[in-house]
C-alpha cells in the first residue's frame, strides 16, 4: 500500500486465491465435474470521493502496481463525486480461517463420486422418475487485505455443500422436488463434514417419491390462506424482502439503475414499522456456519451482529463505511464483500436471520392452525425494485386441516407486500426449530457479482396471504 | 499472449490421449456506475482463463485457472484429466460424445478497435452527457457505461483452433424525478461510438420527467405495448424455458410436443441469428462449434430448440453451438442472439392507437420462469409504465407485476414495430460475454397482470 500512499484519499488491496469443485450426476452419469483455481489482485482507491477500482490476473507486485496506475486513472477521469468520509475502523490486523473440520478439497473424487452414486441410485429407485440429479460443491477462498490506514490481515474461508433434484413429468407437465433446498442443495461455511451430514441417500426415496406424487396432486387452491414457511422459502423471503430492503447503498439510491432502491429510507429507524411485534431481525455476521459469517469483511470491518428489526420496528441497515457515516451511524455493519478479485466491495447481506419465537415445534406450530397451508422449497422468485411487492413460487404444499397436514398440493404461489406481509406474522417457532438455509446464487452489482449468504429461521405462521396468484 | 495461444498452450501441456478442448477467454473491460447524477464505482479488469475438458469413456471433467506459466497450465490439465478418469471408473460409459468436427466459424464484424481502447475519458464524458440532460429535466440520472474487448479461443486435440475477437459497449440511463417516477433508455453495440449518450438520457429524463399522477389499475388482462427492452426480457425468458434444449429433450420445456404446431402469431418470426445486422455476434460456442442461423418460430410455428453437444446427444440431434462451458451446463443450452423479425408499426405510437385502454410498458425487471414446462413466467414493470386510452398514450400508470404465459403473449401479438433494435440488460456476471436480442416494440392483445406494484 505504500505505493498508494499520498496518490489517494484512500485505498487498499486485496490479493484473493479462489479453489473451487463441483460434481454432479444426473442419471447415472457425470453432469459435472469441474475443478478451478484463479488468483488475482484488486486494489480500489477512493479519489474525491469517487472509488476507482482495477483488477488483475497476476498476483504480482508488478501486477498489483499495473492494477493500481488504472485504479488511479479511471478515478480521476471522472468529476469528483464529494462523498462523505469513511466511517472510522481500527486497522483489522490478524488471520483467521472459517471452520472446516475435513478439506473438501482433500477428499478423493472416487468418495464425492460414490456419496453421490448412492443418493442416484436411490432417487432412480422411484418408478416414474424422469431426472434424476445429485450434486456436491465445495468453494476455498483465501483472502490477504491491505489498507492506507494500515490494515493488513488474511482469511480463509471453506464452503462446501450439497443437494438432491428429483423432477417427474407426465403428459400434464412436470414437477420437481429438491433437497434439502433448491438452488445448489444446502450449502455451509464448513468442511466436507457438512455433507456427510446431510446424508442425501437417505433422503432420496422420500424426495424421489413425492416428486412424482406432485404429478396427481390437486393444485394449490388460490385465495387468501393461512401460509405456513420454513428453512429456504423462509429464508428467501427474508433475503428478497427484508435483506435486500435494508442495504444502504439501495436506500442511498447508489443501485437504483440496477438492483434498484428501497421503500425504506434513512430516517425510517425507529418509526417504520415492518412487520408484527413477532418480527424481529439481525444481520448477524457471526453466525456459526453462516455462508455471510466474515471475521472481516472486504473493507477490513469485523464481523458483528447489527440489530436490523426489533418487536417489527426498523432498528438497522446493512451497511459499509462509507454508507455509514453518510447517514451518521459510528460504525459499519461490516458488509462489504466482493465476488474474487476482479469485483470491489459492495454492501451485501450478512446472515439476516429471523429470530425465533415462542411457538414450539413445527408440529405445534401445525397442530395450532385450523386452517392453511405449508409450503416447502423455493420454485420461483421475483420482486419489485423498491422492495415491496413479491411473487414466489414453491415446489410442494401440504394442506393443514385441523392441525393437521393434510394432501399433498401441486403449483403453490404466493404474493405480498412486504410490510403487510411481515404485520401478519402472527406466530414464529422456538429456538429448538432454528436453523441456516442458504442463497448462493444473490446477484447485485455492476459488472454482476454473485454473493452466497445463509439465513437463520424456524418455521412462521402468516395470516391472510394471497395464495394461487400464478 | 492470445486466447489462441494460451488454449493451445494448456491442450499441449494436458496429459495426452483422448479428446481434450481448451477454451480460453481473455477480458479486457472498463464499467463506470453512477447514480444521483455522480459517479460512484469504476471497475476495470484484466484477466485471462483457460479451461481445460477431457473426455473419458463419455464423460468430461473439466478444470480451470487463470495463470498462464507451464507449471499451472499442467496442473489444469492433470485436474481435469484426473476428473475425466475418476468418472470413467466410477461411472462406466457416460453418454458424452466427444468434441468432434465442426465447419469453421464465419468471420464477422464483431470487433472495433475504439471500443478496445476502452478509453475512461470517453465514458467519464458519456456520464457528463447524462448528468446535464437529467438536470434539463430536473431529475437525477443513474446507470452504467461500459466497454470491453473479450478474446476467445477455442482449441481441440484434432487439432484445430477457432478464434475470435470481440468488442462491445452498453449505456444505461434511468433518470428518477422528484416524484419518484422514473424512466429508462440503454443501448449496446459493438462500437462504442454507436452508443449516443445524449438520446439515451434525454429518453430516460423525459420519462421521468412527467408529473401526472399515476393510474391504478387493477389486476386483470389488458391489451399491451411493449418496447422493445421489455420484449427482449421476455425473449430472454423464453429462451431459458422453451428453447432450451436439455429440457426440452428431458420433457420439461414449453415446446414438447408443439415443434411444428402454432404457439404464436403467424407475423412472429423469431430466430437466433449470430450475425444479424446490429447484434453482438459471435463465432462459435465454447465447445468450438460454429455458431449459424437457427429459425426457432416461422410464421408462428416452433421449429427447433438449440443444444450443445450434450444435449444435443441427449436428443438424437446435433449441437446447434450453444454451448456456455465445454461438456455443457446443468442448465443447459440457451439461445445467445435472438432474432424477432419487426412488422409494419411506424412507432409505438402507431402500435397504441387501436387500444380503446390498455398499458405501455417500457421495461419488464426481475424476470423469472415460475413453471417451464408451461412458458409461465413473472415481471414486473419498471421505469415507464403508461396508461394508453383511445389509442393514446395519456398518462403514467402504476407498475404492475406481469404474470403469464411467455408464448401466449407472443400468440396475442396483433403487430410489431419496423424498426428492430439490439437490447441487452447489460448484465456482465463472471467473464464478460455480453449478448443481447434484436427485436421490436408489439402490441398484444391480452396480457394477464396478476398483481399492482407497492
Amino acid at each position: 500500500m505504500g505505493a498508494a500512499a499520498g496518490r489517494a484519499d484512500y485505498a487498499d488491496a486485496r490479493l484473493v486465491r479462489t479453489r473451487h469443485e463441483r460434481v454432479g450426476l444426473r442419471d447415472g452419469a457425470i453432469e459435472a465435474l469441474e475443478r478451478g483455481e484463479d488468483e488475482g489482485v484488486g486494489v480500489r482507491v477512493r479519489v474525491g470521493g469517487a472509488w476507482g477500482f482495477a483488477a488483475c490476473g497476476e498476483p504480482t507486485r508488478a501486477g498489483a502496481e499495473r492494477a493500481l496506475a488504472r485504479a488511479l486513472e479511471v478515478a480521476r477521469s471522472q468529476r469528483p463525486a464529494g462523498g462523505a468520509e469513511l466511517a472510522p475502523e481500527p486497522p483489522a490486523r490478524g488471520e483467521r480461517s472459517g471452520p472446516c473440520e475435513e478439506d473438501p478439497f482433500a477428499v478423493s473424487l472416487e468418495d464425492k463420486l460414490e456419496l453421490l452414486a448412492a443418493a442416484d441410485a436411490a432417487l432412480r429407485a422411484q418408478p416414474g422418475l424422469a431426472v434424476a440429479r445429485s450434486e456436491l460443491s465445495a468453494l476455498s477462498t483465501d483472502v490477504e487485505f491491505a489498507s492506507t490506514e494500515g490494515a493488513l490481515f488474511h482469511r480463509r474461508l471453506t464452503e462446501c455443500g450439497a443437494g438432491l433434484v428429483a423432477t417427474a413429468v407426465n403428459e400434464e407437465g412436470a414437477q420437481v422436488r429438491s433437497w434439502p433446498a433448491s438452488h445448489g442443495g444446502s450449502v455451509a461455511q464448513a468442511g466436507f463434514e457438512h455433507v456427510r451430514r446431510l446424508d442425501l441417500s437417505a433422503a432420496a426415496p422420500r424426495v424421489a417419491e413425492e416428486a412424482v406424487a406432485l404429478l396427481s396432486a390437486p393444485p394449490c387452491p388460490a385465495g387468501l390462506q393461512t401460509l405456513l414457511l420454513a428453512d429456504e422459502q423462509l429464508g428467501l423471503q427474508l433475503h428478497e424482502s427484508v435483506g435486500h430492503a435494508v442495504e444502504l447503498d439501495r436506500v442511498l439510491g447508489r443501485e437504483a439503475s440496477y438492483a434498484g432502491t428501497s421503500f425504506v429510507s434513512a430516517h425510517d429507524i425507529g418509526s417504520l414499522r415492518y412487520g408484527s411485534e413477532l418480527m424481529n431481525v439481525t444481520a448477524d455476521g457471526t453466525s456459526p456456519g453462516g455462508l455471510g459469517t466474515l471475521p472481516w469483511d472486504d473493507e477490513g470491518v469485523e464481523g458483528q451482529a447489527v440489530p436490523i428489526v426489533r418487536e417489527g420496528l426498523l432498528r438497522g441497515f446493512l451497511s459499509s463505511r462509507e454508507t455509514a457515516a453518510e447517514i451518521g451511524l459510528e460504525r459499519s455493519g461490516g458488509c462489504m464483500r466482493a465476488d474474487g478479485f476482479a469485483r470491489q466491495p459492495l454492501v451485501r447481506m450478512t446472515n439476516v436471520n429471523l429470530e425465533p419465537g415462542g411457538a414450539g415445534t413445527l408440529e405445534d406450530l401445525i397442530a395450532d392452525t385450523d386452517s392453511g397451508v405449508l409450503l416447502d422449497t423455493n420454485r420461483s422468485w421475483s420482486i419489485d425494485s423498491h422492495r415491496l411487492q413479491f411473487q414466489f413460487g414453491a415446489e410442494a404444499a401440504w394442506e393443514i386441516r385441523d392441525g393437521r397436514l393434510g394432501r399433498l398440493l401441486r403449483n403453490p404461489t404466493y404474493a405480498g407486500v412486504t410490510p403487510r406481509f411481515w404485520g401478519s406474522l402472527d406466530a414464529v417457532c422456538s429456538a429448538s426449530e432454528w436453523r441456516l438455509a442458504s442463497v448462493v446464487n444473490c446477484g447485485k452489482g455492476e459488472p454482476g457479482q454473485v454473493a452466497r449468504v445463509s439465513h437463520g429461521s424456524a418455521p412462521a405462521r402468516f395470516r391472510g396471504v394471497e395464495m394461487g396468484v400464478a | 499472449m492470445s486466447a489462441a495461444e494460451l488454449a493451445e498452450r494448456a491442450l499441449e501441456a494436458a496429459p495426452a490421449g483422448g479428446d481434450a478442448l481448451a477454451h480460453a477467454e481473455a477480458e479486457r473491460s472498463l464499467m463506470l456506475r453512477f447514480a444521483r447524477s455522480r459517479p460512484t464505482q469504476s471497475t476495470a479488469v484484466s484477466d485471462a482463463s483457460v479451461e481445460v475438458a477431457v473426455v473419458r469413456e463419455g464423460h468430461v471433467g473439466r478444470a480451470s485457472t487463470n495463470a498462464a506459466d507451464d507449471e499451472a497450465l499442467a496442473a489444469c490439465g492433470a485436474r481435469a484429466a484426473a476428473a475425466a478418469d475418476a468418472a470413467a471408473r466410477a461411472g462406466g460409459p457416460g453418454p458424452f460424445p466427444g468434441f468432434g468436427p465442426s465447419p469453421a466459424p464465419r468471420s464477422h464484424e464483431g470487433h472495433d478497435r475504439e471500443t478496445a481502447r476502452l478509453d475512461p475519458a470517453t465514458g467519464a464524458a458519456a456520464l457528463e452527457v447524462a448528468f446535464a440532460a437529467a438536470a434539463d429535466r430536473g431529475v437525477e440520472a443513474h446507470g452504467v457505461w461500459t466497454a470491453g474487448e473479450v478474446d476467445r479461443a477455442v482449441a481441440t486435440s484434432a487439432g484445430r483452433t477457432v478464434s475470435e475477437r470481440v468488442a462491445d459497449a452498453f449505456m444505461k440511463v434511468v433518470c428518477i424525478g422528484p416524484t419518484g417516477r422514473s424512466g429508462y433508455a440503454s443501448a449496446a453495440a459493438v462500437a462504442v461510438a454507436d452508443i449516443a449518450p445524449a438520446a439515451l438520457a434525454g429518453r430516460a429524463a423525459a420519462l421521468a420527467a412527467v408529473e401526472d399522477e399515476p393510474a391504478e389499475l387493477p389486476p386483470g388482462e389488458y391489451p399491451v405495448v411493449l418496447e422493445a427492452a421489455a420484449v427482449g426480457e421476455l425473449l430472454e425468458l423464453l429462451g431459458r424455458c422453451a428453447f432450451n434444449g436439455r429440457l426440452h429433450a428431458e420433457g420439461q420445456g414449453a415446446l414438447v410436443g408443439r415443434l411444428g404446431t402454432r404457439v404464436a402469431a403467424p407475423a412472429i418470426n423469431l430466430s437466433d441469428s449470430p450475425r444479424f445486422p446490429s447484434t453482438l455476434p459471435r463465432g462459435f460456442d465454447a465447445e468450438g462449434v460454429a455458431k449459424a442461423p437457427l429459425p426457432l418460430i416461422e410464421d408462428g410455428v416452433a421449429h427447433a430448440v438449440v443444444h450443445d453437444m450434450a444435449s444435443g446427444a441427449l436428443a438424437g440431434e446435433r449441437s446447434t453451438g450453444h454451448a456456455s462451458a465445454p461438456g455443457g451446463e446443468s442448465f443447459g443450452p440457451v439461445p445467445s442472439n435472438l432474432v424477432l423479425v419487426g412488422g409494419g408499426a411506424a412507432d409505438v405510437a402507431e402500435l397504441a392507437a387501436p387500444v380503446e385502454r390498455g398499458i405501455y410498458v417500457t421495461r419488464l425487471w426481475y424476470g423469472n420462469v415460475v413453471r417451464a414446462d408451461e412458458a409461465l413466467v413473472t415481471a414486473v414493470t419498471r421505469d415507464g409504465t403508461f396508461l394508453i386510452e383511445d389509442g393514446e398514450i395519456v398518462r403514467p400508470a402504476a407498475d404492475m407485476r406481469l404474470t403469464d404465459d411467455a408464448l401466449s403473449v407472443l400468440a396475442g401479438v396483433q403487430a410489431l414495430a419496423a424498426r428492430a433494435e439490439l437490447v441487452s440488460d447489460g448484465e456482465l456476471y463472471g467473464r464478460r460475454f455480453a449478448r443481447g436480442s434484436v427485436c421490436p416494440a408489439i402490441r398484444s392483445g391480452a396480457v394477464r397482470f396478476s398483481g399492482r406494484v407497492g
